[in-house]
């Protein structure tokens, strides 16, 4: 006897109920496909896009070979070439100066060396447009893997510096030429000046006002010298000469400096330095200008019957940047130079642009108070050069004192 | 032993500051040899006749003071000449650059009239003593 199963019509039913299942899932999966599809794609439209949408950067990928699988707009425009003309067509070696790549130890494997040791490179190369045209790229080299992790090939993202370097060189240039061009003229004006001041038959009168003439071709060139200088620290190339320098001795010779000036405003200047002197380890021409800088300011600002203090100690400088007169376990030895005068002062809401160049409070301006403005950016960059600081506090109408610290 | 006054080369491409140059060359009790607008005449002079004492502008055309300063002393005939270099840049590295060429002494541009006579009598005392 065979054992039968369901009569044949329930037996029916049920493989058309399973069936009609099986295609509801079929149907879910491809629609959950459809969709995945979708998104790849509207992710892959937005990579693209982005890509696409660089039109100042070069962005080239090649495979492992060095051969371009991607060339965006902005490499078009950069090396003029379309797409179509370069993709699978060429090598990104095409768009370098051979000499540079056989510097670099010769072809593709020359300029992506350092990205295969480090994971990434950056650096400046010559990237040689379709006419011919040399340009001074910062291209960062990176290596690009396929989705299962392996090494497919390099990407190279550009951006073209020619113009940036040109500046550069430019304000380089422009620095020399400041320097020779308005310092020649200097050397006959003041030679000549000298010569002539000589002249012991020179009457008085025409002493006095050549007296003039070489005050302000002095004044000429010192603001050349803060131009120069201005421009070394901005261009990293200003270095120190350090020596055993006693700030006693260079506070004492910037009193020197403004005492003529000083007794002719009326205004008192308070020498206060250690009898044994402050020995800092220094570039003392740098120094001595910063101070000069500090003492001929507090003078300049100090109207008459003011007062002016350079008060000079020993002092102790914490890991916050605190500095205080206590010797303390967690403190580095430092000299401080205090600069207090009794003048305008600076209004509250202009003091933190003090520092920058060419600044000047409108208490100034209201005083009508001379001045190049570059005293405080220079004399900042020189503390900071010597690992020093400075500060400035100031109350409207009656004072600024000037920090100066440097490690002992 | 000569006893005339002290021959010096003077050479800057600048026509005023060559004159005060040669004036604080006379007032130093010396006389001026040869005045060189450029380094390469500069050189040219100093070859032909070597002087007792080359003052030399570093920034001229032709060649630059430091060049003709290696190029005295690389030549046997001139390696004995002093050389006192002039330059409007004033910065440390250009002293270091000049003394590496092998001067004996730098001014820095603009210098003074007095400083000037002071250091080419200096550099010019061995001649007359």
């Amino acid at each position: 006897m065979t054992v039968l199963g369901p009569a044949p019509a329930e037996e029916l039913t049920r493989l058309r109920a399973e069936n009609a299942a099986l295609r509801a899932r079929m149907q879910h999966r491809d629609d959950e496909l459809e969709v995945a599809t979708r998104m790849l794609q509207a992710r892959a439209r937005t990579m693209t896009s982005v890509i696409d949408a660089v039109t100042e950067q070069s962005i080239i990928g090649t495979d492992v070979a060095g051969v371009i699988r991607v060339w965006n707009p902005g490499a078009e425009r950069m090396l003029g070439l379309p797409r179509a003309a370069v993709v699978r067509r060429r090598s990104i070696t095409d768009f370098h100066l051979p000499e540079e790549l056989e510097d670099a130890g010769g072809g593709l494997a020359g300029l992506v060396r350092t990205a295969q040791e480090q994971g990434s490179d950056v650096r400046d190369w010559t990237y040689v447009a379709a006419d011919g045209a040399e340009l001074t790229v910062s291209v960062a080299v990176t290596p690009r893997t396929d989705d299962r992790g392996v090494h497919a090939g390099w990407n190279f993202v550009g951006t073209d510096m020619t113009e940036a370097r040109a500046t550069e060189r430019m304000k380089d240039q422009f620095v020399s030429l400041i320097s020779h061009e308005l310092r020649t003229p200097l050397t006959s004006i003041l030679g000549y000046l000298e010569l002539v001041l000589d002249d012991p038959e020179l009457g008085a009168e025409a002493r006095a006002h050549l007296g003039t003439v070489e005050r302000n071709a002095q004044r000429l060139l010192r603001l050349v010298g803060d131009l120069l200088f201005t421009a070394q620290v901005d261009a990293g190339r200003f270095s120190l000469q350090p020596a055993d320098v006693d700030l006693a001795g260079v506070v004492r010779a910037a009193e020197e400096t403004v005492r003529v000036t000083a007794a002719a405003t009326g205004v008192e200047v308070v020498v206060d330095v250690p009898d044994g002197g402050l020995v800092v380890h220094g570039d003392a021409v740098r120094l001595g200008q910063a101070c000069d800088n500090l003492v001929s300011n507090a003078v300049k600002f100090t109207p008459a019957g003011g007062r002016v203090t350079l008060a000079l100690r020993s002092a102790w400088r914490t890991a916050d940047g605190a500095v205080v007169e206590a010797s303390r376990d967690d403190a580095v030895p430092v000299a401080r130079l205090a600069v207090s005068d009794t003048g305008i002062g600076i209004p509250a809401g202009e003091q933190g642009q003090l520092f920058a160049r060419f600044f000047r409070a409108s208490t100034a301006r209201r005083h009508a108070v001379p001045g190049v403005r570059l005293g405080l950016a220079i004399t900042r960059a020189i503390a900071a050069a010597h690992d020093g600081t400075l500060e400035v506090a100031s109350v409207e109408g009656r004072g600024t004192t000037s920090t100066l610290t440097l490690p002992l | 032993m000569p006893t005339a006054a002290p021959r010096v080369l003077v050479a800057d491409d600048e026509d005023d500051i060559r004159a005060l140059v040669g004036l604080a060359v006379r007032r130093a009790g010396c006389t001026v040899a040869t005045e060189a607008a450029d380094g390469t005449q500069a050189l040219a002079a100093a070859r032909t006749d070597p002087p007792d004492l080359a003052v030399l502008d570093v920034s001229m055309p032709g060649a630059s003071g430091l060049e003709v300063c290696a190029a005295l002393r690389a030549d046997p005939a001139t390696a004995g000449v002093p050389v006192l270099l002039l330059s409007a840049g004033a910065s440390t590295d250009d002293v270091a650059r000049g003394l590496a060429a092998g001067a004996d002494a730098y001014l820095a541009k603009p210098f003074s009239v007095a400083g000037l006579v002071a250091r080419v009598r200096e550099l010019t005392s061995g001649v007359t003593a």
